[in-house]
């Protein structure tokens, strides 16, 4: 009806162009038949921002107030105008036959007082009444509000981290509910969801008085997976509801109407329910996962012996009650050289009771590499026990495997090590050194000591030591023969410049005297002597002229040189000692021949 | 052994107050046997006070490192390892437990590929300390002056000739073994390696606690620092990443 009364109001308002407030009743129906509901609307139109108040409702003592008042509000934009209504409503039953007339009724708005027109209504019989119209849902639902309920119903509000919680969502109804769907699921942030086997059948409970009928729609067991306050948000159901429609005489319309009722959908919501979830103890060992309940754990091994690169089966089986599902495997320290795979996981959980329980069994499958005894530590599992209240480790036994050498088939290894590495990572640390080291105060440096500085001119003075001395050993030993050598034609050459100036002296003075031929002659001998001492690397003192003539006999000279040298040593040695017969020519003829001598000589010995 | 061990505790109970004033050498055997009586702990505080005595040794350090290994500490394990090698990189317990220390690094770090030859190089450099290097070099520059003062006292052409020869590759392998010399005394005094000691530390993009993280390291990773800034520095590792650390979660080699 509200929606009739809402069109009308926009039809009111559509032809009220003025702005000013009206306030109009009116009836859907005229006349009414006696026990027929028809719906009593009072419409104010154009009422500004403050809308009505005080309304003030005529004199309805020969109606039954079925409902009301339902107020709905409509607002239009007309010519660029704001055209705004609000309709009170009222569902009105006539009590008896005759005309009624409803009064004025009243209300304050923009600092008006308004009043409305009365109504002239005709009450008929019923029998003579228009055909019975449907009910619409809107009726339906007001008439349904009280008598089909949606609970949720929690077996506790206050729980720990991981402790289950059951959540019931229970309907209670006073009508025969033919059907349901599911409309809108509720939400359950940070659980974890187990459904659980709601019972099947109805209940009758007494609520407030009344006798509901009752069956369970869905029950769940949660887990929470963090702490704080958590919210179920509502779950929303369509129930198809059978309804009894008013008796008609009308015999067409009893023939064709479901002798049962008709059905009618209502939509019905729970309430959006919070939990306190405390978080657990913070003294949890390192191996807890978040396991809470209570829980037994067993292991097995499926070989004691096998061979390399064959597979090895570990079962790892935890069993009780609690988060089953959320548990994960436990760590297991395989030997490092044992190739291993991510755990096969099977769980069986079981839903009857109220208690979510069951097992979950992690497999692991390992290939040992290397041959030997190996051993597997015992594996912990941690869990908190709901009934201590406190953390509970369970321990495996160890398990052994003894490996033998198989068939070389060499595997994939673990990502990012060399085969090696997992060898190495096998083997322990070598033992610390036991012998006694010899301990250098920190910071001293071998090439910062000054005794290897020191050490290091050794070589350095012995290699200069060793220089000195060669060179001064070859600086004797060639200069004896070489220098000699090589200086013996200089010395030659200056002795024969003596005797050439003694020559030309006496020349100037005419015949030379006995001194003065002595000396040259003596000049001439000591050149030639000198000459082949340095020449020939005779010792001054040993230098005799036969030593000289077989020496130099020894060098292949020519036999003619040779005579000729011996003549000249002899006629200067006659000169030197009996110096009579000798005139200038004479002299001239030995200086000449001591000449040609010494350049021969010094052509034939190079 | 058990009676020997408790020998020991007893020399340490009264020893153990004058620690510092006590020869290193007797620090060194006792600390030794309580290693072997397995008080790891204990032998590794009175290594670590040998060592902050100011005494050295490729031994001392090693067998701390294995103390550090044993207690679970791989960072500062990791550390004294590599300060022995410093001293004995050619000894081969020590390149073991090493190696098998760098294999429990949480971090895999791939190094950047390089020129062969720089793995050459280091496996060269790897095979000397720098005081070895040092003596090689002596030996060889000695050898070098012995070819020497040879050719000069000898005149033989047949010695002459032999020891020329020795010489020129005598003087070859000098150059380069002083090369490798000064290089090991170089890396002697560096003071740019450092192992992370923190058993995992996040690596900041600028040295400033409010900075974004760069990445995540744990201990035993060897860095490179690269800057310093007042309590952070920069470091650079082995595959080129570079980050801010602080300071107190590596300590250099």
């Amino acid at each position: 009806m509200n929606f009739r009364a809402a069109i009308l109001a926009m039809v009111i308002t559509g032809t009220v162009v003025a702005q000013e407030p009206t306030f109009e009743a009116g009836v859907d129906r005229n006349p009414a038949g006696v026990g027929e509901q028809l719906t009593l609307s009072f419409t104010l139109a154009n009422a500004g921002v403050g809308g009505g108040k005080n309304l003030r409702l005529p004199d309805l003592s020969r109606f039954h107030i079925l409902a009301g008042p339902n107020q709905s509000s409509s607002m239009q934009f007309i010519n660029g105008a704001v055209a705004s209504s609000i309709t009170y409503s009222y569902v009105l039953q006539p009590k008896e036959v005759g005309k009624v007339t409803i009064g004025s009724a009243s209300i304050e708005a923009g600092g008006k007082k308004l009043e409305s027109q009365p109504v002239n209504l005709e009450i008929v019989r019923a029998s003579s009444a228009p055909k019975q119209q449907a009910q619409t849902p809107e009726e339906v639902a007001g008439k349904l509000a009280d008598k089909i309920l949606l609970k949720v119903l929690l077996d506790r509000t206050r729980v720990l981290q991981g402790e289950q919680i059951n959540v019931t969502f229970k309907i209670y109804t006073l009508v025969s509910i033919v059907d349901f769907t599911l409309k809108k699921a509720p939400n359950y942030t940070g659980f974890w969801v187990e459904d659980l086997d709601a019972p099947k059948g109805q209940t009758v409970e007494v609520v407030d008085g009344k006798r509901y009928r009752t069956g369970v729609i869905k029950k769940v067991a949660l887990f929470p997976t963090q702490s704080g306050t958590l919210e179920i948000s509502p779950m929303e159901l369509v129930t198809v509801v059978q309804v009894q429609s008013p008796r008609s005489l009308d015999p067409f319309d009893a023939f064709f109407r479901d002798p049962f009722g008709r059905n009618v959908n209502y939509e019905v919501r729970s309430d959006p329910v919070r939990i306190k979830v405390d978080p657990l103890p913070g003294d949890a060992p390192a191996d807890f996962k978040g396991a809470v309940g209570q829980f037994a754990m067993s292991t097995s091994i499926d070989k004691k012996a096998t061979r390399t690169n064959e597979p090895v089966g570990i079962k790892v089986a935890v069993s009780g009650t609690g988060n089953i599902k959320l548990l994960e495997a436990p760590a297991v320290e395989f030997p490092l050289d044992f190739e291993q795979y991510s755990p096969k996981v099977s769980d069986n959980i079981s839903r009857s009771g109220d208690r979510i329980a069951g097992s979950k069994t992690f497999e692991f499958l390992v290939l040992p590499r290397y041959p030997g005894l190996k051993v597997i530590k015992p594996i912990t599992f941690s869990y908190f026990d709901l009934g201590k209240r406190e953390y509970v480790r369970l321990r495996s036994p160890q398990l052994e495997v003894n490996v033998e050498q198989g068939a070389a088939t060499p595997g994939p290894l673990i990502a990012g090590t060399t085969r090696e590495d997992v060898r190495l990572l096998s083997e322990d640390i070598r033992f610390i050194k036991i012998g006694m080291p010899s301990f250098t105060r920190a910071g001293d440096r071998l090439w910062t000591s000054a005794a290897f500085l020191g050490l290091l001119f050794l070589p350095v003075v012995a290699l200069l030591g060793t220089f000195a001395y060669v060179r001064r050993q070859r600086a004797n030993a060639q200069d004896e023969v070489g220098y000699r050598n090589r200086r013996a034609i200089g010395v030659a050459q200056k002795g024969l410049k003596q005797a050439e100036y003694l020559l030309k002296e006496k020349g100037a003075k005419g015949t030379p005297s006995t001194a003065q031929r002595t000396r040259f002659y003596s000049e001439v001998s000591r050149a030639l002597w000198k000459y082949l001492g340095d020449k020939l690397n005779i010792p001054q003192a040993e230098f005799s002229v036969e030593r000289a003539i077989a020496v130099l006999t020894g060098r292949s000279i020519d036999n003619g040189l040779l005579r000729a040298l011996k003549l000249l040593l002899e006629t200067c040695d006659m000169a030197r000692f009996a110096p009579t017969s000798m005139d200038i020519g004479a002299m001239q003829k030995t200086y000449d021949e001591a000449k040609r001598i010494i350049v021969e000589l010094e052509r034939t010995l190079k | 052994m058990t009676l020997k061990n408790f020998i020991l505790a007893l020399l340490l109970c009264g020893g153990a107050l004058d620690a510092a004033a006590q020869s290193p050498e007797l620090l060194y055997q006792q600390a030794n046997g309580l290693y072997q009586a397995g008080k790891i702990a204990e032998a590794r505080d009175l290594y670590e006070s040998i060592a902050s005595n100011g005494y050295e040794s490729g031994d001392l350090l090693y067998n701390l490192g294995n103390a550090h290994y044993r207690l679970g500490d791989l960072g500062r394990a990791i550390l004294n390892f590599e300060r022995a090698r410093r001293i004995m990189p050619a000894d081969d317990d020590l390149r073991h437990n090493l190696q098998l220390a760098n294999l429990r690094v949480v971090d895999r770090i791939e190094p950047t590929p390089r020129l062969f030859l720089w793995d050459w190089w280091d496996g060269i450099k790897g095979a000397f300390s720098a005081q070895s290097a040092l003596w090689f070099s002596f030996a060889l520059f000695v050898l070098l002056a012995s070819a020497l003062m040879t050719m000069m006292l000898i005149r033989a052409y047949v010695v002459r000739k032999s020891a020329l020869i020795a010489g020129v590759v005598t003087a070859l392998l000098l150059a380069f073994s002083l090369v490798l010399t000064f290089q090991k005394i170089a890396d002697d005094g560096r003071r740019d390696e450092a192992v992370v000691v923190a058993s995992i530390t996040t690596i900041k993009n600028s040295p400033d606690g409010h900075s974004t993280d760069a990445f995540v390291l744990h201990a035993g990773v060897k860095v490179r620092v690269i800057d310093s800034v007042n309590d952070w520095i920069q470091i650079r590792l082995a595959d080129g990443k570079v980050g801010w650390m602080e300071r107190g979660a590596a300590e250099t080699i």
